[in-house]
């Protein structure tokens, strides 16, 4: 029928997918064994990097964070630069990011009424910084390059010397010669140890990675920071907007004296209004830790069990879930600071 | 029941799995808000933003239980 046949087309870069896939599943199963998954050790609390500022030891959720600030700023700059060059129409990067601040402000305006140009930039900020934080997370290479150090669990690898860049040696460690009988698989984990061989360190026998970087959100002290500092501005913005009859929330007194019982039902949910706002510090804090930990491990568990293409998909799942959980903060601590700022009612009908 | 050690780690395990049982109750209620927005959603299809955001808000609280037990979980898991 159609007299324009449509021409068959060998894309280039679905052949280069494919051959990269190839190669994962030839690495991953018949590989050297250098190459092959091993098993992650799992530690709750973030790990030490070596770096410390006095006594002050700097981990590698510190780090991670670091990297997210150099990124927004580096962003922002770049977007001021943008704006003071006087175009209009934004495109490529800066569109993305009006996109973004676009959402934000319809959000916080849809929510908080005359009090959101107030409470965007706090909230935005949060909104940037966990995202990015999630995103940068993803990066290859982000948990699995760092120092090797003795295994806390005792089950390790031994270390295989890859090359030598000047005096920095760069070891792997090797799936096929476990310490203290590890039985499972899982990421091949290039390891970069500075070791310092003239300061006559011993080098581990059962080792684990301890990467340099590690996602921000993995550590609760990231997280229970955010959630501090939006529980905080919520009493604060509060306390902004009605003065310090915002308390009277929390210590309803008026009520108390004049009101008979049910005077004293008040007092009694006012107390519970105090620890509803420590029940939200927990359940901001937990809820970012926990989706961002467990995609992390779920990541290198599925990493162990299937080496290939499922990954993938898991892959954009924690993309997903990053933007996600970054929207939910933001959307949370947007919706608390404006229900603060508004106030309860009855105060001013009585 | 001849090796604690082993004993004790067998039942951290199995005392993770157990209280990941509050996910339960999680799933039914992300369920429940979902369906109830996108039928919302089809209904009045010029109210999906605040509906979506309204969502958002009721999932994320239902989920904070199941994130309350995966905690307790990873935490009988990896610290002590």
């Amino acid at each position: 029928m159609s007299e324009v046949k449509p021409k068959r087309r060998f894309g280039v870069k679905r052949w280069i997918i494919l051959a990269l896939v190839g190669l994962g599943a030839y690495c991953a199963f018949f590989g050297p064994s250098i190459l092959k998954p091993i098993t992650p050790q799992v530690s709750l609390a973030a790990e030490n990097t070596g770096l410390h500022i006095g006594s002050f030891q700097i981990t590698n959720t510190m780090l991670a964070t670091l990297l997210a600030d150099v990124i927004l700023i580096l962003m922002a700059l770049g977007v001021f630069r943008f704006i003071k060059s006087g175009k209009l129409v934004p495109s490529g990067f800066y569109n993305m990011f009006e996109a973004i601040v676009e959402f934000m402000w319809n959000s916080v305006e849809g929510t908080a009424g005359k009090w959101a140009k107030r409470i965007y930039p706090i909230v935005a900020t949060i909104f940037l910084l966990i995202f990015v934080a999630n995103m940068v997370k993803l990066v290859p290479g982000f948990e699995t390059i760092g120092q090797i150090e003795e295994s806390f669990s005792g089950k390790g690898y031994a270390p295989v010397k890859l090359f030598q860049v000047g005096s920095l040696e760069v070891y792997t460690i090797d799936k096929g010669q476990p310490v203290n009988l590890t039985t499972s698989t899982a990421e091949a984990s290039i390891t970069y140890a500075e070791t310092s061989s003239a300061e006559g360190e011993a080098m581990c026998t059962s080792c684990d990675v301890v990467g340099f970087l590690r996602g921000s959100a993995t550590d609760l002290n990231f997280t229970f920071a955010l959630a501090i500092i939006a529980v905080v501005l919520t009493q604060a913005y509060g306390t902004w907007a009605l003065g310090p009859g915002y308390f009277s929330k929390f210590l309803p007194f008026k009520k108390l004296i004049y009101g008979g019982v049910f005077g004293l039902i008040d007092f009694v949910v006012g107390i519970l209004e105090i620890v509803l706002e420590f029940a939200k510090i927990l359940s901001f804090g937990f809820r970012l830790f926990g989706n961002v930990f467990a995609g992390a491990l779920l990541l290198s568990i599925i990493g162990i069990l299937v080496a290939v293409v499922v990954p993938a998909g898991l892959y954009l799942f924690e993309l997903f879930f990053g933007v996600i959980q970054a929207y939910v903060f933001f959307l949370l601590a947007t919706v608390f600071i404006s229900g603060a700022t508004i106030g309860h009612h009855g105060e001013e009908q009585h | 029941m001849n090796d604690p050690v082993a004993f004790v780690s067998a039942m951290k395990l199995l005392g993770a799995g157990i209280a990941m049982l509050g996910a339960i109750g999680a799933g039914i209620g992300v369920g429940l808000a979902a369906s109830g927005g996108v039928q919302a959603m089809g209904r009045n299809p010029d109210a999906a933003g605040i509906i979506q955001t309204n969502m958002i808000l009721g999932m994320a609280f239902a989920e904070a239980v199941a994130i309350y037990a995966l905690a307790v979980a990873l935490i009988i898991i990896f610290v002590g």
